[in-house]
C-alpha cells in the first residue's frame, strides 16, 4: 500500500537542483520541434472542478507558458479562455498554476509535461480566467489612498528611504493574485475574516506611509483580520515581484494594528507580557490569557493533556521564576500582569 | 562535537519528550550539548511583529550567549531557528541596529560580533555528523517503516533563506529517513503549514489545515509522520483528536519528533525516547525498536 519512494538527491546537493533550473537550462533540455504535453483544466465556471484537456504542443526555442497557451488558442482550441496583456511581468493578468505552483505565464519557461490550472481561491469565469472582484471589493473597502494627517509641507517632502522602506516594497505589487491563490488561510474560505496577502500588500502601500492619517489607517486595519495570518511564507514563495510579504508588509501592519486596534492583537500582546515576566512561554498561561476562562470549556482536551504530562497547572500558576526571567524583563521592560 | 543547545519553550513544556529524546540521541551521536541557562524565548511570531526592537535584542542575546561559549548553536524548533537566523541576518547587514542591540546587551556584559553558526538538529545530521557516519551508526534499521516527512514552514521558507526558492526542493528529511532504513512517501503536505501560529487565539485554522495533511499522508500509505518542529508536532499530535472530530473519521496517525525516529534506528528504546508521551499512541512505530519482536 505504500507509495514508491520519491527520487531523492543526496543532501550535499540540496538546492542544487533548483539552481540548475533556469530558463536557459530548461530550454536546453528541449529542442525545437519536440512535443510537449500540456494539460489544461477547462470549465465553463459552473462545474466545480472542470476537466483536463490534453494538447501536444511543438516546442519552440525560448518558449514560455504563455507561448504554449497562444499556440493552443491559435491551433488547437480557439475557444480557450485565458488572460494576458503585457507579456513582460508588468500587468499581472496572466497568473496561472503550472504543475501545482502559481506562476506568471509570461515569465515561466515551459516544462516537457505541464498541467495548467486557474488560480485558486477566486471563482472561475471560464477555463483559466478567474473573477477578481472579491479582491477588488476588499481593496476598495480599505480606501487605499493617502489622507494626510498634516498639511502638505511643499516639495520636496522630508521623507527618508528608511521611513518608506516597507511601503515602497508594497509598491512593487502587480496584483497578479499568485499570493492570494497560494494562501492556505484564504483557501479555507469564510472560516476567518482574513483579508489575504494581496489585499494586505495593497493596503501596505498607503498604511505603511508615515504621511497617512493614523485614524484612517486604523479603520482599514480593523477590516483585515490580519492576525489570522499563519506566517507560512507561501505568499512570499510565489510572489513574482519578490516582495517580502510576511516580513515587510504583514508584520509591520501587525505592529501598527497592535498600537491602533489593540483588541485585535490580544494573542501577540499576551505573548509579549508572558515573555516579559517569565522569560519563556508557558502554553497554559498563554491560552488562558488569550481565551480567558472559555479555555476551560475544553475539559476533554485538558484532561488528555494532563494525563500525558503535556501541561502542568503547577508550572502555569506558580513557577514564574526561570533563569530567563530577569534578562527578558530587562529587555522587554516591566509589563503589568 | 560540542554545541550550545537551545531547545526553545515548546521542548521545555508541551513537547518535553523532544528535549529528552534530543539529549539521548546526542549522546549516541557523540554530540556534547551545553545548556544556555538564561536563554529566553525568541519571541515566536508575535514579538517579531509587534516589537521588533525587543525581538532583535532577545535573539541576538541568545547568539551572544553561544558566542561567549565559543560554540555553534543547535536548535530543535523551526520557528526559533528562523528567528535567530533572521535576527543574525539583520544584525550583520545593519550596523546601526547592531550597535543598538549591543548597547542593550552591555548591561549584562554580553557582546555579539556576528560569529555564531546557527544549526537546526536536522542540519547537524547532514553537515556535522554526515550521511556516511550516520549510516554507520544505524544499528537498528527501520526497514519497511513508511514515513511521511512533515517539514513545517520555518525550515523551508522564506524563499532563499535556506538555499532554495521553491520549498518543494527540500529533501533533507526524506534523505535522513532513507538512511535510517525507512521508506519516505510522497504526499501533498510535506512543506505545507500546520497553522500553529494562530492556534492560541483560534484553533479552527490549525485543525482544518492539518487535517488535510494527515489525510494526505494516510492516503499516501504513511505509517507514521515525522517532523523537525515541536510546534508542528503540537498540532499534528496534540490536536489530532479534534481533527478527527472535524473530519468525522479516525486517523490514529502517530507523529514522531525527528530525534525520536533517529533514536529508534540508533538502538534506543521507545521508553528512552519518551515515545509513550504522545497523545496518539505510537505502538506500531515502537514495534520497529531494537529488541521488539
Amino acid at each position: 500500500m505504500a507509495a514508491p519512494a520519491p527520487t531523492l538527491s543526496p543532501a550535499t546537493r540540496l538546492g542544487q537542483a533548483e539552481r540548475a533550473d533556469t530558463l536557459a537550462l530548461r530550454n536546453a533540455r528541449l529542442s525545437p520541434g519536440e512535443i510537449i504535453v500540456v494539460r489544461i483544466r477547462r470549465s465553463d465556471g459552473t462545474e466545480s472542478a472542470g476537466r483536463l484537456q490534453e494538447f501536444a504542443v511543438p516546442y519552440q526555442k525560448w518558449m514560455r507558458v504563455l507561448d504554449a497557451l497562444n499556440w493552443i488558442a491559435e491551433n488547437a482550441a480557439t475557444d480557450l479562455a485565458y488572460r494576458w496583456f503585457c507579456g513582460s511581468k508588468m500587468c499581472g493578468t496572466c497568473a496561472v498554476r503550472m504543475n501545482g505552483r502559481e506562476v506568471l505565464a509570461c515569465w515561466e519557461a515551459v516544462e516537457p509535461e505541464m498541467t495548467i490550472e486557474p488560480l485558486r481561491n477566486l471563482p472561475v469565469v471560464r477555463d483559466l480566467v478567474v473573477d477578481r472582484s472579491r479582491y477588488e471589493t476588499k481593496v476598495a473597502g480599505f480606501e487605499p489612498w493617502l489622507r494626510r494627517a498634516d498639511t502638505y509641507p511643499g516639495f520636496p517632502e522630508p521623507l527618508s528611504h528608511k521611513q518608506m522602506k516597507n511601503a515602497s516594497k508594497a509598491l512593487d505589487c502587480i496584483s497578479c493574485m499568485c499570493c492570494y491563490s497560494a494562501c492556505p488561510v484564504i483557501g479555507l474560505g469564510d472560516l476567518t475574516d482574513f483579508a489575504g496577502p494581496a489585499p494586505l500588500v495593497q493596503l501596505g502601500q498607503t498604511a505603511l506611509d508615515p504621511r497617512n492619517d493614523q485614524q484612517k489607517v486604523a479603520g482599514a486595519l480593523a477590516q483585515t483580520g490580519i492576525f489570522n495570518c499563519v506566517s507560512c511564507y507561501k505568499c512570499e514563495e510565489v510572489c513574482p515581484a519578490g516582495i517580502p510579504i510576511v516580513s515587510q508588509i504583514i508584520e509591520p501592519l501587525k505592529a501598527k494594528t497592535a498600537v491602533l486596534v489593540p483588541a485585535m492583537a490580544r494573542h501577540a500582546l499576551a505573548l509579549r507580557a508572558i515573555v516579559a515576566t517569565r522569560g519563556r512561554v508557558d502554553p497554559g498561561a498563554l491560552v488562558l490569557r488569550v481565551q480567558g476562562l472559555g479555555a476551560l470549556a475544553r475539559l476533554r482536551r485538558i484532561l488528555r493533556l494532563l494525563v500525558r504530562g503535556k501541561i502542568s497547572p503547577l508550572r502555569t500558576f506558580f513557577a514564574f521564576k526561570t533563569a530567563a526571567a530577569a534578562p527578558a524583563r530587562r529587555i522587554l521592560g516591566r509589563v503589568p500582569p | 562535537m560540542k554545541f550550545a543547545y537551545y531547545p526553545g519553550c515548546s521542548a521545555r513544556s508541551t513537547c518535553a519528550e523532544l528535549n529528552v529524546a534530543t539529549h539521548r540521541v546526542a549522546t549516541k551521536l557523540g554530540l556534547e550539548l551545553v545548556q544556555l541557562e538564561s536563554a529566553t524565548c525568541t519571541g515566536a511570531r508575535e514579538l517579531r511583529a509587534i516589537d521588533p526592537a525587543a525581538f532583535y535584542a532577545l535573539n541576538v542575546r541568545i547568539l551572544a550567549l553561544a558566542e561567549r561559549e565559543g560554540l555553534p548553536l543547535m536548535t530543535i524548533c523551526n520557528t526559533c531557528t528562523l528567528n535567530v537566523l533572521d535576527a543574525h541576518a539583520a544584525f550583520v547587514s545593519d550596523r546601526e541596529l547592531a550597535e543598538r542591540v549591543n548597547a542593550r546587551l552591555a548591561d549584562e556584559g554580553l557582546h555579539y560580533s556576528g560569529r555564531t553558526k546557527i544549526n537546526h538538529f536536522l542540519w547537524v545530521l547532514h553537515e556535522d555528523i554526515g550521511e556516511r557516519r550516520l549510516r554507520r551508526l544505524v544499528t537498528n534499521p527501520l526497514t519497511g517503516l513508511s514515513v511521511a516527512a512533515f517539514y513545517g514552514c520555518h525550515i523551508t521558507r522564506p524563499p532563499g533563506r535556506y538555499g532554495f526558492v521553491d520549498s518543494r526542493n527540500n529533501t533533507a528529511l526524506e534523505t535522513i529517513a532513507q538512511i535510517l532504513g525507512c521508506l519516505p512517501i510522497e504526499y501533498s503536505g510535506r512543506t505545507e503549514c500546520c497553522g500553529f501560529h494562530t492556534a492560541a487565539a483560534d484553533e479552527r485554522v490549525a485543525i482544518k489545515l492539518t487535517g488535510q495533511h494527515i489525510l494526505a499522508a494516510k492516503a499516501g500509505g504513511a505509517q507514521t509522520m515525522v517532523t523537525p518542529c515541536p510546534l508542528c508536532h503540537t498540532v499534528l499530535d496534540g490536536f489530532q483528536r479534534e481533527i478527527e472530530d472535524d473530519l468525522e473519521q479516525k486517523l490514529d496517525m502517530p507523529v514522531l519528533h525527528l530525534p525520536q525516529l533517529v533514536g529508534l534506528a540508533l538502538g534506543l528504546t521507545p521508553e528512552e525516547l519518551n515515545i509513550d508521551r504522545h497523545m496518539i499512541p505510537a505502538e506500531m512505530v515502537s514495534a520497529y525498536a531494537a529488541g521488539s519482536s
